[in-house]
């Protein structure tokens, strides 16, 4: 080993492990803060609280509502999720299996809402069609509007369908097996990993929604869901500038994630590459 | 025959809220971007007018060069960042894995969740940097401060971003085959001198394409603005895209601010067409260099 190689090594180690603490830093602070006094956020010097005030939590959870936001995030994601997967495994099914008319123009139509954006613009005819429904006074109408912008996994869930040979389609057909139960007994047994992740997609999307569960909420507070309602949060409820409530609720919602991640972060790598080359 | 009917009960769920909800807004654009509409009353055909106010309007065109500096600011940050990092971990080198999870990690969270602890973490008064600032005898800087707020804003998204892309350029980085670099090292060819004359090239059509899909996020992008600054102080980071928003949806902080349905239905429309030539530009751009090659 000579010394120039030894200098390398050295700041090749120095630049990834200062690049990984800065990565962690925020969430470090978020978490160690969540359970210090809001003096100690503000004008602490050490890193780890210098007692635990676990009551941060329980404040949090039951006076600045996050019950509540914490509720409304996991019906919103869940419901969301099973949605976009039904219809999206159903779609993938028929485009990938049968030639029928207007296969292309369903293609084109899902690829083109990837590509055209005017931003807020559509926020308000979709909350103005939910509602002429009724459904804004409800997560419904959220959730409907999420459901329906599911290109992306669309594409990864055909991209998965590649596959599943199509003999065995064949095979159940001869089996007596229909269209229908062809796609319950055989076909969804076995895109199960593509169903886990989209899934992990799909949910995240969900749940780290921010613009439109606010536009929801705007005169239905009950509608919070968690980045909404800790972004509210900075206009206090009596709780202004209390930092201590905003990092525990910031870790309620960052925690669920965190989780996912840890127990499955291949397969959340595996939902972002997967979703280009879709 | 039989088959085809339920192709098409298989995709309607599909096509309907597609059409529904994705495509009649788009048309519901089109139509009130000639219409003088503020949310109540009738709205009233004016023709081209609300583009001729675009035109006039110096506040958008404000947010559209903030919108330039913020686009390029995070580009310039990220790209070259996340290609090094993919590099780096695409060699066999220890904890591999454990870092690439590392540095993807910030990418899982809410970036409206996230600007809240940079709030914190930035705020000039008592954040958790300018504390830092201070005991190492620096002093203190208003990170949220007309000044650095933009500064701020893209460092924050530089920090959401970079696993990301580092992710994509792994994907590609995987695609180039082993013995292209084993050839290399016969002929003696120094590690910087690969990186230069064979992945960069090799690289070429997958960087392209995440070139672009950066470019077109961050044009887009506002969430995170929107909660740490929006959009201050003094417009000095307000973007395209939260501009718009605002039109639409006032801030409650801005009591000063009006809905304006019409007009904001004409700039989402100038929105969408600057950040489709751009995409077209940078197509064109691309696609020489790559022929070049």
């Amino acid at each position: 080993m000579n010394v120039s190689r030894l200098i390398s090594r050295t700041v090749l180690w120095a630049f990834l492990l200062l690049t990984a603490a800065l990565m962690l830093f925020p969430i470090i602070i978020a978490v160690f803060g969540s359970f210090k006094t809001n003096l100690e956020v503000t004008t602490g010097a050490t890193l780890l609280p210098s007692s635990w005030q676990f009551q941060n939590y329980a404040h949090a959870w039951t006076q600045a509502n996050f019950a509540q936001f914490t509720w409304n995030s996991v019906f919103t994601s869940v419901f969301v999720t099973i949605g976009t997967l039904l219809i999206t495994a159903m779609a993938a099914y028929a485009v990938d299996r049968v030639d029928f008319r207007g296969k292309r123009f369903y293609i084109v139509l899902q690829s083109m809402t990837l590509f055209i954006s005017i931003g807020a613009v559509v926020l308000k005819p979709q909350f103005d069609l939910m509602v002429a429904l009724g459904l804004q006074t409800s997560l419904w109408g959220v959730i409907i509007i999420l459901i329906s912008a599911h290109a992306t996994a669309f594409f990864m869930m055909i991209g998965f369908f590649k596959g599943i040979p199509r003999d065995l389609d064949e095979a159940a057909l001869i089996d007596g097996c229909n269209f229908y139960s062809i796609f319950w007994r055989i076909i969804l047994p076995l895109l199960k990993p593509a169903l886990g992740v989209t899934a992990l997609f799909t949910f995240r999307g969900a749940w780290n929604e921010y613009i439109l569960p606010l536009v929801f909420s705007m005169s239905r507070p009950d509608l919070q869901t968690l980045p909404v309602g800790l972004a509210n949060l900075r206009y206090g409820f009596g709780a202004a500038s209390e930092n201590q409530y905003l990092l525990a609720g910031a870790c309620i919602s960052i925690l669920p994630m965190l989780i996912v991640y840890i127990l499955a972060n291949r397969s959340f790598m595996q939902v972002n590459v997967g979703a280009v080359k879709g | 025959m039989r088959k085809k009917i339920h192709a098409y009960i298989f995709t309607f769920p599909s096509i309907f809220l597609t059409l529904t909800l994705g495509v009649y807004p788009i048309f519901w654009a089109l139509r009130y971007m000639f219409f003088d509409y503020q949310g109540f009353g009738e709205p009233r055909f004016i023709g081209l007018e609300n583009f001729a106010r675009v035109g006039r309007d110096t506040q958008f065109w404000q947010s559209v060069w903030n919108t330039f500096i913020y686009t390029g600011g995070k580009l310039i940050l990220t790209l070259p960042m996340s290609l090094i990092l993919a590099v780096i971990l695409n060699r066999a080198i220890r904890g591999r894995q454990l870092l690439r999870s590392v540095y993807f990690l910030p990418t899982i969270f809410s970036a409206s969740v996230m600007s809240i602890v940079f709030y914190i973490i930035f705020n000039s008064y008592n954040g958790v940097v300018n504390q830092f600032l201070i005991k190492m005898g620096f002093g203190s800087l208003d990170w949220l401060g007309a000044k650095y707020a933009m500064l701020t804003v893209i460092l924050i998204a530089v920090w959401g971003a970079v696993g990301n892309y580092m992710l994509l350029f792994l994907a590609g980085l995987q695609n180039i085959p082993d013995d292209v670099y084993e050839a290399a090292s016969l002929d003696g060819v120094n590690p910087a001198q690969r990186l230069w004359y064979i992945t960069m090239p090799m690289l070429g059509p997958v960087m392209q394409m995440i070139i672009m899909l950066a470019i077109t996020t961050s044009l887009k992008g506002y969430e995170s603005i929107m909660v740490l600054t929006e959009g201050g102080p003094f417009g000095k980071t307000e973007v395209m895209f939260l501009y718009l928003y605002k039109l639409f949806f006032p801030l409650v902080s801005d009591s000063g601010s009006v809905q304006n349905i019409g007009y904001g239905s004409a700039v989402g429309f100038t929105s969408a067409v600057i950040v489709g030539v751009i995409t077209l530009i940078y197509f064109k751009i691309s696609k020489k260099l790559s022929n070049t090659y």
